[in-house]
């Protein structure tokens, strides 16, 4: 049953989502676009656009895809099943991390994982910047939006707004 | 900010006034939830020190989820239980989830018109490239570790290019992290 199944998924999604939904992007468009079929690679980019220019965590995008790949019912279930599993972890780990705060292995591990969570990160934005291949249209609006993230302290809104002006330009 | 300290701060009084707190949060943060949770919290309503709310953020930065929904519960467990996590965590998404509702709706209705879809798409295209941004500025600690480098360049091949699923990607992945950290290469 399809409902089953988006929750299932979404549930182990959220187990994996280290360095929250950008590292889990791919993962996401490979399942809905390229296994299902449930939609195309532009369609899951353009989800994700209403998502970020929505206020709020971008947990949301899970909502936007599992109601584009089954319904209303299905987007409901994608976002609980996304937000459950996470939220019990932070739940029961929160303490028990803060009494391990002097810990060696606590400093070990966080820094372990800040090469993955890059390299994550960035599969996450090229995902979803290239939805038609690796055009020089993708890669100007791209290029610009991380520039000015990475160069000023703007609201990020700037750039999607400027996104939206050169994808109207360009698309 | 005075050199009063910590004594400023105390936890909400209430669990409404939690749920409140944490709902001004979500129906203000257009672009980036994560500025207006440090304003509101440590700021506006004062309920955490700064220091402590980095501690509680790098935590939740690297725990599985979405990074402010795990501080909203890691906070809610602290100061009410179970009840103030779920009550901090409702109070996140409750607005955010209707204006997005409302957002999709309405570009349902105009998905089919080139233009529209062009400046969505574009929009979209923007935001894979904050996420670009962000991880650029989240590599700084590791631009001159060639390990840490090598880890980032295959994760991102695995993932974004050859699209291997990132339920294989993400055991190897942290395995050789640990194996880099604890030779002291990260």
């Amino acid at each position: 049953m399809l409902l089953l199944r988006i929750a299932f998924y979404f549930a182990l999604l959220s187990l994996v989502s280290v360095g929250g939904i950008p590292s889990v992007m791919p993962e996401m468009q490979r399942q809905v676009v390229d296994v299902n079929g449930w939609m195309t690679a532009a369609k899951f980019t353009q989800m994700f656009a209403v998502a970020q220019a929505a206020p709020g965590p971008n947990v949301l995008v899970t909502a936007l895809v599992g109601w584009q790949s089954g319904g209303v019912a299905a987007g409901a279930a994608a976002l609980s099943a996304f937000c459950g599993p996470a939220a019990a972890i932070a739940y029961w780990i929160g303490g028990f991390w803060d009494r391990m705060r002097d810990a060696p292995w606590r400093r070990a591990f966080q820094r372990s994982l800040v090469p993955v969570t890059v390299g994550f990160i960035l599969a996450g934005g090229y995902v979803l910047a290239t939805p038609h291949g690796l055009d020089w249209k993708s890669v100007l609006i791209a290029g610009a939006s991380a520039a000015c993230l990475y160069f000023t302290r703007r609201n990020p809104l700037w750039m999607l707004a400027g996104g939206g002006v050169l994808g109207y330009l360009l698309f | 900010m005075t050199e009063a300290g910590e004594t400023q701060f105390a936890p909400p009084r209430s669990l409404w006034a939690l749920y409140l707190g944490f709902l001004s949060i979500g129906a203000r943060s257009f672009g980036g939830v994560l500025p207006w949770a440090h304003r509101v919290l440590v700021e506006e309503r004062r309920w955490i020190a700064p220091g402590d709310f980095a501690e509680v953020l790098a935590l939740c930065q690297f725990l599985p989820g979405p990074n402010v929904g795990n501080v909203s519960v890691v906070l809610g467990r602290r100061w009410f239980g179970a009840r103030g996590a779920l009550a901090a965590f409702a109070g996140l998404i409750a607005l955010p989830l209707v204006w997005v509702s409302a957002l999709a709706v309405l570009y349902a209705g105009y998905a089919d018109v080139p233009e529209v879809r062009a400046v969505v798409t574009g929009v979209g295209v923007a935001g894979g490239g904050l996420f670009v941004g962000t991880a650029l500025k989240l590599a700084k600690p590791i631009a001159r570790r060639p390990w840490g480098l090598a880890i980032a360049a295959a994760s991102f091949g695995a993932l974004g290019i050859w699209r291997v699923s990132l339920f294989a990607v993400l055991p190897v992945a942290v395995a050789l992290g640990w194996a880099a950290a604890r030779r002291g290469r990260l």
